[in-house]
């Protein structure tokens, strides 16, 4: 082919110019840092949104929590991140001698971002409307044997009671978590609020403040980003920040962000991803409430007389190195004895029944007779526990096993096609997580024979009656003897049950040297207020 | 029929009353607009079947681990969602509420889909505008170069950068991308559409770089326009590869043609050959890919806009899949749909006003 004369370098020159320029103008024009220039400080929190919504009634999620927290005020609260002591934040409380009553009494002066003032009807039209949508959050405000709702009345201009029919010791744990929010029932009734499933405030809700808490949304995207601002009404101390910017960011860009100042807190990095963060930013590092656990199915039709055999889920326990696995999961993971997190009362810390011993885990097996079966391990492939992936903790858990003599065939799954199957309780075993709905230890006794997650593992009512007649034993007691109750539920649990508690991961927080108290919550994961 | 005979027949037709392009063109339309309707209801029952095929349940997706367990909560989240009615009904339901401009309520935003939609496209919208129009300007320039300089050096190194663009993983490069011009050199901004501090100009277009300029607020421009940068570059180098084989393969063929030798022969400078004769000849081609690269990136660019928190429908549509939200997988299912039809509808148009010969046949 001939060559046609012209000059195609300039030409090239000109469309790359072209490009240039256009890329150049742009880039010149924005700033590479935001943060807390100007007179209102910004505060910019990087967070990886599982939000649906910022309806208190209807949110159950951690963003949702995070949300809610800043927005809400709840009857009862918690002191930065010690969940073990119910404080006054609305209302004061007492229970009865039998705990089957609280009586809440209105504490001081609080008033909505409207400038209405809470009062007591405000708190019981909340909790009732908790109990009318039936949403995520409802079970807090129902019996947790019967599914009956709790009876919620007002008293007198000052008090409410809540009245169970059995006792109920972890209700002023439950009273703090935020999807109790107490709203502002005048604002909202005229935005179609009500007590009843008909609600229709949700909407009103995503796009608008009904609140006394310390701010109130600017603006709100479930997807993007949730934007607060001060609470004019608030009665408490001012936040640092005037303005709070929750961004959603995944994990590899969350360190970007917070390493290039985009944002001021990161919450979503695993133990990888804060290694070599740098000295200019500071790494905050607790335990995250979330239990990690294995689980062996106790039903004969899917356990196929394996992993139903009491002395196979002895030699499982046995023959998991659980120093190894928390290794694989990072530093600052820890091993809970049971599946009440060891944060919580009435946690214990492991023991003879779930400590490596390969030799032990051999004999057992031995005992079980144990022909090498392939038992199939069934993960979410596409949730992380804080981070850690559950196929790397399926490959050591498969690896432990394989080395004491028992085959195990990986089977990983989308979470969404996962949950069907183990809730229906047809998996042969597997690795899942608990995260808590409630800093209480009443919260996992549905780990034990007929209940939902008993259930889940083929472990039917009468199954363990030592772990279930433990089990009502702990939810029975009160006062000082809770912790010990559910101590020996969960020893019981270990010696006879079907769960094996793996791990609780490592959370990690990086903030900028500059933001000081961020606590780390089990209810509400973080609260932007108190940040400073 | 010889091409005289058909001058003749197109000389006819436009001197008919009614106009030159009016009957063929407008029947083509109408012809294609049907289709495209079909097309559409097509595509929602594909859409719809497929999502109701994966196993797995949106009831046990969108609950908790408590309110699963709850049969009272259940039910009243199957009669929210009409996930109580048989499926050939809830299809029905579904297409109504269709018909009335109503693609139902997420289950995981609990916002209408329709409002979603209309804030997560117009995200896309600016980054695929932004992306096509920077792609066509370099891809074509660089397909030129290549074709101009064929089994030269300048070929070979277009050829080179053009294979790593179509072939360096997207969530590699845009992790890469942004660690480099964000956090190492300070030459961009961080992700998102503007600023953190910054608040969005009052929607009109949802185009945050129109808007601004409409609500006349030039440092949100620059500032939206800045946040373009980098999510764009990245998309940009895979079109631009993708482009430049095409138009360098296009205008190769177009080089080898009688009329271009033609045109040479005449004495005409290499500039007018180049631009009035090998670029238009070559323009179908380089047309129907420009317009599949546009329908792609309107689709949305799932991981690009992860890593760069953009809020586009790929990232609307990712969380949608995974969390079974199968209304929102619906809307996205249409929106996608829509976004193929109209570009190819747009590029068959374009066609016709590019070349003649479409016109008539």
């Amino acid at each position: 082919m001939s060559r046609v004369p012209v000059r195609p370098a300039a030409l090239g020159a000109t469309a790359l110019a072209a490009a240039l320029v256009l890329a150049g103008c742009s880039a010149g024009g924005g700033s590479s840092n935001s943060s807390s220039g100007g007179p209102t400080k910004t505060l910019v929190v990087d967070n990886t949104f599982d939000l649906k919504t910022s309806d208190p009634a209807r949110a159950f999620e951690l963003t949702g929590s995070i949300v809610d927290k800043a927005i809400y005020e709840t009857a009862l609260t918690f002191q930065g991140d010690d969940t073990t002591k119910p404080l006054p934040q609305l209302a004061t409380f007492k229970e009865s001698s039998d705990n089957k009553v609280l009586t809440l009494t209105l504490n001081g002066k609080h008033a909505f971002s409207s400038g209405n003032p809470v009062t007591i009807d405000d708190i019981v039209w909340s909790y009732k409307r908790v109990q009318a949508i039936a949403g995520n959050p409802s079970f807090l405000l129902t019996d947790q044997s019967t599914g009956k709702n709790l009876d919620i009345a007002k008293t007198s201009s000052t008090t409410m009671t809540i009245t169970d029919t059995n006792p109920n010791p972890a209700l002023p744990f439950i009273l703090p978590n935020p999807s109790l929010g107490v709203l502002d029932s005048k604002v909202l009734t005229k935005h179609g609020g009500t007590t009843t499933k008909s609600d229709g405030a949700e909407q009103y809700l995503n796009g608008h403040s009904a609140g006394s808490g310390p701010y109130a949304l600017t603006s709100y995207s479930a997807t993007t980003k949730v934007v607060f601002g001060p609470n004019p009404h608030y009665v408490g101390s001012k936040p640092t920040y005037g303005r709070v910017v929750l961004q959603n960011v995944t994990g590899p860009s969350q360190k970007i962000d917070v390493q290039g100042n985009q944002a001021q807190i990161a919450t979503g990095l695993n133990a990888q991803q804060v290694q070599g963060i740098g000295s200019s930013l500071k790494v905050l590092k607790s335990t995250s409430p979330d239990v990690g656990y294995l689980w062996l199915n106790q039903n004969p039709t899917y356990g196929k007389g394996v992993t139903n055999n009491a002395a196979f889920v002895t030699a499982v326990r046995k023959g998991l190195n659980y120093q190894d696995i928390l290794a694989v999961a990072g530093t600052g993971s820890s091993q809970p004895g049971g599946m009440v997190p060891s944060q919580f009362l009435g946690s214990i810390k492991p023991d003879a029944t779930n400590t490596y011993d390969a030799s032990a885990a051999k004999a057992a097996l031995t005992k079980a007779g144990y022909k090498g079966q392939t038992v199939t391990l069934s993960y979410p492939t596409d949730a992380t526990l804080s981070g850690v992936e559950f196929s790397t903790l399926a490959q050591k858990v498969q690896s432990q096993l394989e080395a004491v003599g028992v085959k195990v065939k990986l089977a990983g799954t989308p979470i969404s096609t996962l949950l069907d199957a183990y809730r229906a309780g047809k998996l042969q075993a597997g690795i899942m997580y608990w995260g808590p709905d409630f800093p209480d230890p009443s919260d996992y006794t549905t780990f034990s024979p007929g209940e939902a997650l008993g259930l889940r593992a083929g472990w039917a009512a009468s199954m363990s009656p030592e772990v279930t007649k433990a089990k009502q034993a702990a939810e029975a007691s009160t006062g000082t003897g809770r912790a010990a109750a559910y101590e020996a539920w969960q020893r019981a649990a270990n010696q006879n049950g079907p769960f094996v508690p793996l791990l609780q991961p490592a959370r990690y927080f990086v903030t900028a040297s500059s933001v000081t108290d961020v606590k780390p919550n089990a209810v509400w994961t973080v609260d932007l207020a108190a940040i400073k | 029929m010889t091409q005289l005979d058909e001058r003749a027949e197109t000389a006819a037709r436009a001197s008919r009353p009614g106009g030159r392009l009016s009957s063929p063109l407008v029947r083509y339309i109408a012809i294609r607009l049907v289709v495209s309707l079909l097309l559409l209801v097509g595509v929602t029952i594909v859409t719809f079947v497929l999502t109701n095929l994966v196993p797995a349940s949106p009831v046990t997706a969108a609950l908790g681990e408590r309110a699963s367990s709850d049969p009272k909560i259940v039910a009243a989240f199957k009669a929210a969602q009409g996930l109580d009615k048989p499926l050939p009904v809830q299809y029905a339901i579904y297409l109504g509420h269709l018909l009335q401009g109503n693609l139902g309520t997420s289950i995981q935003t609990h916002d209408a889909v329709t409002q979603d939609l209309a804030a997560a496209f117009p995200a896309t919208v600016e980054l695929a505008l932004f992306v096509i129009v920077l792609s066509v300007i370099i891809g074509l320039g660089l397909g030129l170069i290549a074709a101009l300089r064929h089994n030269r050096l300048p070929d070979q190194i277009i050829r080179v950068v053009s294979l790593l663009g179509i072939s360096v993983p997207t969530f590699w490069l845009a992790v890469a991308v942004y660690f480099l011009f964000f956090f190492v050199l300070h030459w961009a901004p961080g992700s998102g559409r503007l600023d953190p501090a910054d608040t969005p100009p009052p929607t009109v277009t949802g185009l945050f770089t129109v808007d601004a300029l409409l609500a006349g607020q030039p440092a949100v421009f620059f500032d939206a326009l800045s946040h373009l940068v980098l999510p764009g570059l990245v998309l940009t180098l895979y079109t631009v590869g993708l482009l430049v084989r095409f138009a360098r393969s296009a205008i190769l063929d177009v080089l080898s043609q009688d009329y271009v030798r033609a045109a040479r022969a005449k004495g005409l400078p290499g500039g007018q050959v180049v631009f009035r004769y090998v670029l238009r000849g070559a323009l179908l081609p380089i047309l129907t890919i420009v317009g599949l690269a546009f329908g792609s990136l309107l689709s949305g660019t799932v991981l690009t806009e992860q890593v760069f928190a953009w809020g586009g429908i790929g990232q609307y549509a990712f969380r949608a899949a995974t969390a079974l939200d199968l209304p929102a997988v619906l809307g996205v299912g249409l929106i996608v749909g829509v976004v193929y039809i109209a570009t190819n509808f747009v590029i068959d148009v374009i066609y016709g006003v590019v070349d003649p010969r479409v016109r008539v046949g």
